[in-house]
């Protein structure tokens, strides 16, 4: 009886064993720290301590690595994702906030909030190796998958910057609506979505050509946006909700009521999940894409902001 | 628990002209969160005739009146306190099914109410024996967002001023819907 128990016990323990199943990395703003979720069973795994309020997240392209500002210590985590653990802290000259890797895993770029500079970073060194100057209060930061352009949300400007990654130098600006804060790239599109914070919609930008080509009513105070399958998902902070439009003709075709003052999102690779992080509720909510419906609720720490790239792939 | 709760000086005025500029969005700080709630002897639906009305802030003490135009999807509130201090506040969501309002702070000054970047629900739910419980919730940035803010304004003041805001409201208002006759005779 005991042996079959411990067959049966181990058998559970290798389901849920780190490494199989895609995982959740949110950073918690109140609890400073950082909870692993792993999506398939829906469970906390692991809560890494960072402190310093972290809030921004970038993956790096292999998922080995996790890195995240801590925008009142003013410094960048690098997190071991498979162990769980720092290793190695990046001080920045600024409060960091937004931070974006290249598709390349050569450079991580983290956004200065107050000196408005655009850092560069080598993580392996542990150094910058070069400051930009962008507009007022960078706040979001996305590349294109070929890794040519690197964008940010210059958010008391209300522009996007433009950057060109080779020279690192900045090519464009281009007007969108008030307060812009996430960026998400669609690359199929060549198109830039920048949620505008203050005017309550979403900026479409050809970054090829600077154009403005759109502007689409969400709820009240966006924050960030994620795609899937021709649509994109916009979290709403004061709504409650995250907007979903149609990316073919721009038009809203739902609102979905989630959690209170949902703020990171992110698609699963497959394209079929969408996950929130509901900052004042301390959960983390899956959206399927089919149904357009939410499909889970996993509790992780106090106040996750999980701003920018938080899902790791782990196959 | 400093300015909601003390009066409003000429001199405080000035401050808030001068304090205003401050109040912009702010990542140096964190977002700080509150929450407050009250079991209250009376039904949901009781309690939310006297909550539920955007323009009636008065079962919060201190506010004198409250000035606001009607417009449901827009609307705007002006509390004004004891002392001639004053709150402006807007609407941004509002759920009569679920006795449920949501609202921003467009402009306050900050020794009042300490806080930048305010926003709060308020919710009524039923409860077991045709009780109701009130929950307001708030989240905000300290009254000095940007790095080593003073004593008064730091993350700690901000947390007890709106956690003490929140007491003294629920509070009073369990007291004014238990006690309907004693607010009558007042």
């Amino acid at each position: 009886m005991k042996l079959v128990a411990a067959i049966i016990c181990a058998a559970a323990l290798g389901a849920i064993a780190p490494g199989l199943a895609d995982e959740a990395f949110t950073p918690d703003q109140n609890g400073d720290d950082v909870s692993v979720l792993d999506l398939q069973t829906r469970k906390l795994v692991a809560t890494i301590p960072v402190g310093g309020k972290p809030a921004g997240i970038a993956m790096s392209p292999d998922a080995a690595f996790a890195y995240v500002t801590s925008t009142e210590g003013k410094y960048l985590s690098v997190i071991d994702t498979a162990e769980r653990k720092i290793v190695r802290k990046i001080m920045i000259p600024d409060t960091p906030l937004g931070v974006a890797a290249d598709p390349a895993g050569t450079f991580v770029y983290v956004a200065g909030f107050y000196d408005n500079h655009l850092y560069e970073i080598d993580p392996r060194e542990g150094r910058i190796v070069a400051t930009l100057d962008v507009g007022h209060a960078p706040s979001g930061i996305a590349l294109t998958p070929d890794d040519k352009l690197i964008v940010t949300a210059d958010r008391e400007d209300n522009q996007l910057s433009i950057i060109d990654a080779a020279s690192f130098t900045r090519q464009r600006i281009v007007k969108v609506g008030e307060h812009p804060f996430g960026v998400t790239i669609d690359a199929p599109r060549h198109r830039v979505y920048a949620a505008d914070v203050e005017s309550d919609d979403m900026s479409v930008v050809d970054y090829e050509n600077g154009e403005l080509v759109g502007t689409v009513k969400v709820g009240k105070r966006p924050y960030a946006i994620a795609l899937a399958q021709d649509l994109a998902f916009v979290t709403n902070q004061y709504a409650g909700t995250v907007s979903v439009i149609d990316l073919k003709t721009l038009l809203p075709i739902k609102t979905i009521p989630v959690g209170d003052y949902p703020e990171g999102i992110e698609a699963s690779a497959d394209g079929k999940t969408i996950y929130v992080a509901n900052w004042f509720s301390n959960e983390v909510f899956a959206i399927d894409v089919a149904s357009l419906t939410v499909t889970a609720k996993m509790p992780v720490g106090d106040g996750p902001r999980a701003f920018g790239t938080f899902l790791r792939q782990t196959k | 628990m400093t300015g909601f709760i003390g009066n409003m000086s000429r001199f405080g005025f000035i401050a808030m002209m001068i304090a205003a500029p401050l109040a912009v969005f702010a990542h140096g700080s964190s977002r700080q969160k509150v929450t407050e709630s009250v079991e209250i002897n009376a039904s949901a639906e009781t309690v939310w005739k006297v909550v539920g009305d955007f323009h009636d802030m008065s079962w919060l003490p201190e506010v004198i009146t409250t000035e606001g135009g009607a417009k449901p999807e827009f609307a705007h509130r002006k509390l004004v306190l004891q002392g001639g201090a004053s709150i402006s506040e807007s609407l941004t969501k509002y759920d009569a099914d679920n006795m449920s309002y949501s609202y921003r702070i467009d402009d306050v000054d900050v020794k009042v109410l300490p806080v930048t970047n305010y926003s709060s629900t308020i919710t009524v739910a039923p409860i077991e024996g045709n009780k109701s419980k009130v929950e307001w919730r708030g989240a905000f940035y300290r009254g000095d967002p940007n790095d080593n803010p003073p004593p008064e304004l730091n993350d700690e003041t901000s947390i007890a001023a709106v956690q003490g805001l929140y007491r003294k409201g629920l509070d009073n208002l369990k007291q004014k819907v238990e006690t309907p006759t004693a607010e009558a005779t007042h």
